[in-house]
């Protein structure tokens, strides 16, 4: 069992998925079962690969493996080629990194899915599709060229759709999944022109690594491939939500729990993140803008999300927002091309991510209520969930010892060296702010006097399936920091530590920054103490605030009134366009094409048969009329 | 102008005022006895064109024959009791085509140069006509006979009326 | 000598009268003498080109006779079949049989 089996990982759950489709309704528990075997032995084969990987490396540089099928291959007759597509799988240490937190992540989500869904009407159908889910997102990180990748990201947004739409009756959900779609949609049109200019001027395949040692030896203009990559981000702007096309990620809240836990926190939204990490080496050889893009990009997501995480009042969206937050963040330090940083940040954001939402979803299961002005002081009766929500909370606004604060550290770091001020201090306020939101999240909900009696009545701890996954992913978020440590690293069998795994061209130590420690720190710390002070107890101090800025506050909760301005293009660009087109469509091809060719005959017809009138001196001077025809033609033509 | 010609203008433009005569005529009987002279001017016609035979045969089946024929059924019609105009709709087209018609066929003719023009009419005699028609056009002579008699068998059936009439 | 222009000529004038007949009389039996004007045009023309241009195989004059046989017989039924018009519907006037219209 190696690296040469990579391919189980996906192809277990997709097996999974079409039993489940099929018999999936006569199953005993609607096969539940099946898609939990189905996602857990893909996390245990990880172990196995990752045993084949450390074993073939030489020293510390690792030898990625792979293993690829021939599919589809045909001539091209104009272009003298042959054009083939592949199936292949490609290991190497940013995909281990990848299966890790997508199988576990997906493996706790699927148990706690048990209790949570308990009693829903399409219980089986969510296991199928989570099934399919898992087995598109591992396909997506195994595959090893972009054909597949694409197909394999195509999937996962068709899956996102499914499932945030899974209470479809509901008009909101229905509407909050199509958006998600389309928004998506947008990017994935940039994906695949990318992928195609790639190709065309390229070595004629879609491997990945083939394009990457082409675009290295030059192959590529250096316009063209600055465009090609540009193209490329679009589709990882639209499924990571980076601003602009970040709208639809908050609307995602609408799906169950779960999913937003498994797919908005820890899994396809990243695979924006490890699309640019895969691709980071054209990103190198291309312009530097268009990594300056990158960063740009990401700078903006922080902020905007940032501050609309204070004004939000439903849980999950300001878990939604802090999302953004974080996706923000690793594509800034993809943007500094530290790939190490944001493939650490991706790591534990995946575990912590997924805690605070499990948690969330805890406390709605719990109260069916979700907004905070009508929630407080729940931590005295689901202690156990408010204690893992702590962690969460901790471990996003970066307090030492969790993860979350290694791997910010990590991008602080990188930002610092390589880049402007100017992005080190945005990051710095951006710390401050997730401190202030952060913590009117967890404060709000879990602390002081409950807003309304009734709910808080309601509440009790929930049952096993779903508090032990919130405790492994604790565990997680709160230790998975120390791989930055070089001796744990060895420790666990990676030679040169972690920061000798992921790495874009040299390694780079995780060296310990005291200064850049403190800084976040304190500017973490005093986030989460000013936020304290603002909402303890009834929050007067917040709500005086708020009035005086009134403005702003609206601007805030009204999330920049980007919503309002795409709404305002659709309405009077694309559906006027469209209707535009539907006339045309409707009044010259149907009306006028279609039927009116039809109407020529009918009428012809109609007009022709008065013809026949029956009297012989018409047909008479019709003969006339032919002769005469003719013989002055004949005539004319003659002389 | 030599006397043939005018003897050929004369004998044209009688011929011609009886076509006029039958297409134009108000009187149905006056139509009928205008192409009389219509015929008999045709019949001078094939005179001025060597060909006697033809103009004797001309008299005696149209003058003779198909004229009373043509009266005959007049009269059987009651064409003279008929109300209503006696020229039909299309008058005034019929005359554009006619013209028309006219004129084209006219240009045609003065512009062609017509092959192996002698410029005189040879006399065809009878004796040539007689020899060639059962030689040559014996065939064409015999089912000409044969359309006679059919014709005068149909003619016969058709207008013979039902039983008892 | 007369030219043969004149003869066609001629042969022009009488069929572009009988035309104007067949096409501008309303009874049928003006029609078939309009009719018979026509044939007596194109009987002048052959006998003409005959005459003038062919007169060793004198075909036109053949022609001449036949037509003058075939036309005298389809008088003939022509007008029976007027007859029997006249008889069932009682019309002979042609733009009243009209039946076969749309």
């Amino acid at each position: 069992m190696g690296m040469d089996q990579a391919w189980l990982i996906p192809a277990i759950p997709a097996a999974a998925f079409a039993v489940l489709l099929i018999f999936g309704p006569y199953l005993p528990r609607k096969g539940d079962w099946l898609a939990i075997a189905a996602i857990g032995a893909s996390f245990v084969l990880v172990f196995p690969i990752l045993a084949d990987l450390l074993d073939q490396a030489d020293g510390t540089t690792y030898v990625a493996g792979e293993k690829a099928w021939e599919w589809i291959s045909f001539d091209l007759a104009a272009a003298g080629e042959t054009f083939n597509i592949e199936i292949g799988f490609y290991v190497d240490p940013i995909t281990i990194v990848m299966l890790a937190v997508v199988t576990l992540v997906a493996l706790m989500v699927q148990v706690y899915s048990i209790a949570y869904m308990k009693g829903d009407p399409r219980y089986g159908w969510y296991f199928t599709v989570m099934s399919l889910f898992a087995a598109s997102m591992l396909l997506l990180v195994l595959s090893n060229n972009l054909l597949l990748l694409y197909a394999g990201w195509e999937a996962v947004g068709f899956c996102s759709f499914l499932l945030i739409g899974f209470w479809w009756e509901k008009r909101s959900a229905a509407e909050a999944a199509k958006k998600a779609f389309i928004t998506t949609r947008i990017g994935d049109i940039g994906l695949l022109i990318g992928i195609i200019m790639l190709w065309l001027e390229g070595p004629n395949t879609f491997n990945i690594q083939e394009i990457i040692a082409f675009a290295e030896e030059g192959g590529y203009g250096d316009t063209y491939l600055t465009g090609a990559v540009l193209f490329m981000f679009m589709g990882a702007l639209g499924k990571s939500g980076q601003f602009p096309l970040h709208v639809w990620l908050p609307d995602a809240m609408e799906g169950p729990t779960p999913v937003s836990a498994l797919i908005h926190a820890a899994t396809m939204v990243v695979a924006g993140v490890y699309l640019v990490a895969r691709m980071l080496p054209l990103f190198e050889v291309a312009d530097p803008i268009a990594l300056d893009v990158v960063l740009v990009v990401g700078l903006t997501t922080v902020m905007i999300s940032a501050t609309m995480g204070l004004a939000a009042t439903d849980i999950k969206r300001v878990i939604a927002y802090s999302t953004l937050n974080s996706l923000g963040l690793m594509f800034v330090a993809l943007g500094s091309s530290a790939v190490a940083a944001a493939m650490l940040y991706l790591f534990v954001h995946g575990f912590f991510k997924a805690l605070l939402f499990l948690s969330a979803g805890s406390v709605i299961h719990a109260t069916e209520e979700q907004d905070m002005r009508r929630l407080g002081g729940l931590a005295a009766k689901m202690p156990i969930t408010a204690a893992m929500f702590a962690i969460g909370t901790l471990a996003m606004i970066g307090i030492i010892p969790l993860s979350g604060f290694w791997a910010k550290d990590e991008v602080l770091i990188f930002a610092e060296e390589e880049q402007h001020i100017i992005v080190y201090l945005v990051l710095l306020s951006s710390l401050a702010i997730t401190g202030l939101y952060m913590t009117r999240l967890f404060l709000r909900t879990f602390l002081f006097a409950p807003r309304e009696q009734e709910t808080y009545d309601h509440a009790h701890e929930s049952g096993l399936l779903m508090t032990v996954p919130l405790l492994i992913l604790g565990l997680l978020a709160t230790v998975g920091g120390f791989v930055v440590f070089d001796e744990v690293g060895e420790a666990l069998g990676f030679p040169g530590g972690f920061a000798q795994f992921v790495f874009l061209h040299r390694a780079h130590e995780f060296d310990f920054q005291f200064d850049t420690a403190i800084t976040s720190s304190v500017l973490a710390g005093g986030g989460a103490i000013v936020g304290w002070i603002l909402w303890q107890n009834k929050a007067e101090l917040a709500a005086s605030i708020r009035d005086r800025f009134a403005p702003v506050a609206t601007l805030l909760s009204n999330r920049y009134y980007v919503d309002e301005i795409y709404q305002f293009a659709i309405d009077r660009i694309v559906l006027v366009l469209g209707s535009i087109i539907a006339w045309f469509d409707r009044v010259v091809v149907n009306d006028g094409g279609v039927n009116g060719a039809a109407n020529i005959g009918y009428f012809a017809g109609f007009e022709a048969k008065f013809l026949q009138s029956g009297r012989l001196p018409n047909y008479a001077l019709a003969i006339v009329g032919g002769i005469l025809v003719l013989s002055i033609a004949m005539l004319v033509t003659q002389v | 102008m030599t006397y043939e010609e005018a003897i050929f203008y004369v004998i044209a433009a009688i011929t011609v005022a009886g076509g006029l005569g039958v297409v134009t005529a108000r009187n149905v009987i006056h139509s009928a006895l205008f192409l009389i002279l219509a015929l008999l001017g045709v019949a001078a016609v094939y005179v001025l064109l060597a060909s006697e035979f033809l103009a004797i045969v001309q008299v005696l089946v149209y003058g003779g024959a198909v004229t009373i024929l043509i009266l005959f059924a007049m009269m059987l019609t009651r064409v003279r009791d008929i109300a209503g105009p006696i020229d039909g709709p299309q008058r005034p087209i019929a005359a554009l085509a006619a013209t028309v018609f006219l004129g084209t066929t006219v240009l045609a003719v003065t512009q062609t140069e017509w092959r192996g023009d002698t410029g005189e009419a040879t006399v065809v005699s009878i004796d040539q006509i007689g020899e060639v028609l059962f030689t040559t056009w014996a065939m064409p002579f015999e089912i000409a006979s044969l359309v006679l008699m059919v014709a005068l068998v149909s003619a016969i059936v058709l207008a013979r009326g039902e039983e008892g009439e | 000598m007369i030219p043969i222009d004149n003869f066609l000529v001629l042969s022009a004038i009488l069929f572009s009268l009988g035309m104007y007949g067949v096409l501008a009389r309303r009874n049928a039996v003006l029609i078939l003498m309009s009719v018979e004007l026509m044939l007596q045009a194109v009987v002048i023309n052959f006998v003409a080109f005959a005459v003038y241009l062919n007169p060793e195989t004198f075909t036109g004059i053949i022609f001449g006779i036949f037509v003058i046989v075939i036309a005298a017989a389809e008088v003939g039924l022509a007008l029976a079949i007027i007859l029997r018009l006249f008889r069932n519907r009682q019309i002979s006037n042609v733009d009243e049989a009209d039946l076969l219209k749309w």
